[in-house]
């Protein structure tokens, strides 16, 4: 009788597995753009920075979801230079920390009034500055796992599923003429399942990784002459 | 053996000593000579907060070694010269060129961590108090130690700071709570930076700077050559190297 229902279980989880395997990894993006004075001849020996929002106080913009989107545009148009995040926040330290950071390009010109940031500036022959604000969450999760450990055997039985989603919106200033040019915004969610029978095994949709692609192919279509 | 080590985790104290690479800020100098006394209470500072619960643990966040590095390369970065004042013998031979002396204190540091706010986010908040004397309040007391008197400041300011960094994937507690102080810590420089010159008390002593050396470089055009007579300041204190009942550093 305990057999049977050991059997039923089993093959209960096992179809669970079989459906998480079907739509793990499904995501669903959204991805709005709107820019103007588009770069058409791309934007020569000039340089870009990404830089992450970290004065909301429930959030802060990720430092590896803007590593990402700078790796997507330089391997997308490897002549378009992506000055670092991090290596661009400690040379203009401390014009670009949380408190200090423009939040409109008009702003830029008060930093420029300040020798030291105007040279720098103009080493870099910065063109674009790009704000990204939003972040990645996980959403409701449901379901059940046990696990238990005794000698020389241990295991876990059961299943579990969460949701996770990203919203992020890109801001594009043109450095030169202290202006925005353009927004883009990614919206993104997918489904993550965890079935269990004695080991775990964890199926992750890439919801964060396609929100990095989907932004960054819009930043690489209006940055790169050849996209 | 297994609940034991659970046990044991829920009941230890959780260390943090700050640690973090700090920029040089990105500042044309004030051209001012600034003498700065690193309080034994600031430059050891250590905060700890005892479990409330079983389920918690004690921690203790180390912050002076951390507070003074940082802080030695924010005063670098933004006046032309920067004096530590350890000792009188100090006071006395660089006190004819120290425009004034900078004392930080730390007032208050709060933390918070996911298990206290069930919010995914670590947070660290400091309140500084900084003041700044004339070389000439700095005493020393019997003892060799130095004081000065805190009704004789130039300028006294809070500056506050708040540091965040949410939760990730295989960080651990210790390096969340680090981060968020380093974060609080750039925020500190930052806000001091910008509030420095705003400051009403500060912006009289940076006046007072201004035309002191206006008039020195006016009276040097006119009569050139004539060599100048050089006050020290602490030698001239009424009180200077006197015993004082004043706050010790």
């Amino acid at each position: 009788m305990s057999g049977q229902r050991i059997d039923r279980q089993t093959t209960r989880i096992a179809g669970l597995i079989l459906l998480a395997v079907l739509l793990g990894g499904c995501v669903n993006a959204t991805v709005d753009e709107m820019t103007y004075n588009e770069p058409v001849a791309g934007i020569g020996e000039s340089s870009v920075v990404i830089l992450g929002r970290r004065h909301k106080p429930d959030y802060d913009t990720e430092f590896d979801f803007i590593e990402c989107i700078g790796d997507h545009i330089h391997s997308g148009d490897p002549s378009i230079e992506v000055i670092n995040e991090i290596a661009f926040i400690n040379q203009f330290y401390p014009w670009f920390e949380p408190r200090t950071a423009p939040l409109q390009p008009q702003t830029i010109d008060r930093l420029l009034q300040l020798p030291p940031v105007a040279a720098r500036f103009d080493e870099m022959k910065l063109e674009y500055m790009i704000w990204i604000d939003g972040n990645t969450e996980n959403t409701e999760s449901t379901g059940s796992m046990s696990c238990g450990i005794g000698p020389g055997v241990a295991g876990c039985f059961g299943f579990g599923t969460w949701g996770t989603e990203s919203e992020y919106e890109a801001t594009i200033w043109d450095f030169t003429d202290k202006v925005e040019v353009g927004r883009v915004s990614a919206q993104t969610s997918g489904q993550n399942y965890m079935p269990a029978v004695v080991v775990p095994i964890p199926i992750i949709a890439p919801v964060q990784g396609t929100a990095c692609d989907s932004l960054g192919d819009q930043l690489l279509e209006y940055l790169s002459a050849f996209h | 053996m297994l609940c034991f080590t659970l046990l044991a985790a829920g009941c230890s104290t959780k260390q943090v000593v700050v640690e973090g690479n700090f920029p040089k800020p990105l500042l044309d100098p004030l051209p001012i000579t600034l003498g700065v006394i690193y309080p034994s209470a600031f430059a050891e500072h250590e905060f700890f907060d005892e479990a409330k619960g079983r389920a918690e643990s004690d921690w203790l966040v180390k912050t002076g070694e951390a507070q003074v590095e940082f802080w030695d390369i924010l005063f670098d970065g933004m006046f032309d010269e920067v004096v530590h004042i350890r000792d009188w013998e100090t006071v006395q031979r660089r006190a004819p060129e120290i425009d004034g002396v900078l004392i930080p204190a730390i007032g208050d540091l709060q933390y918070t961590i996911p298990t206290h706010t069930n919010v995914k986010i670590y947070e660290i908040w400091m309140r500084y108090e900084f003041r700044l004397v004339d070389i000439a309040a700095i005493h020393q007391q019997e003892d060799g130690a130095l004081s000065f008197n805190p009704d004789e400041r130039l300028a006294a300011w809070p500056i506050t700071a708040y540091g965040k960094t949410p939760t990730a994937f295989l960080q651990t507690d210790e390096e969340a709570v680090n981060l968020a102080a380093v974060v609080a810590l750039r925020d500190a420089g930052a806000h001091f930076v910008t509030s420095f010159g705003a400051t009403p008390d500060v912006a009289v002593w940076l006046d007072g700077i201004a035309r002191r050396e206006q008039d020195a470089a006016r009276s040097s055009s006119d009569q050139a050559g004539d060599p100048q007579p050089v006050v020290d300041s602490a030698e001239a204190s009424p009180t200077g190297g006197e015993p004082d009942s004043g706050e010790t550093l």
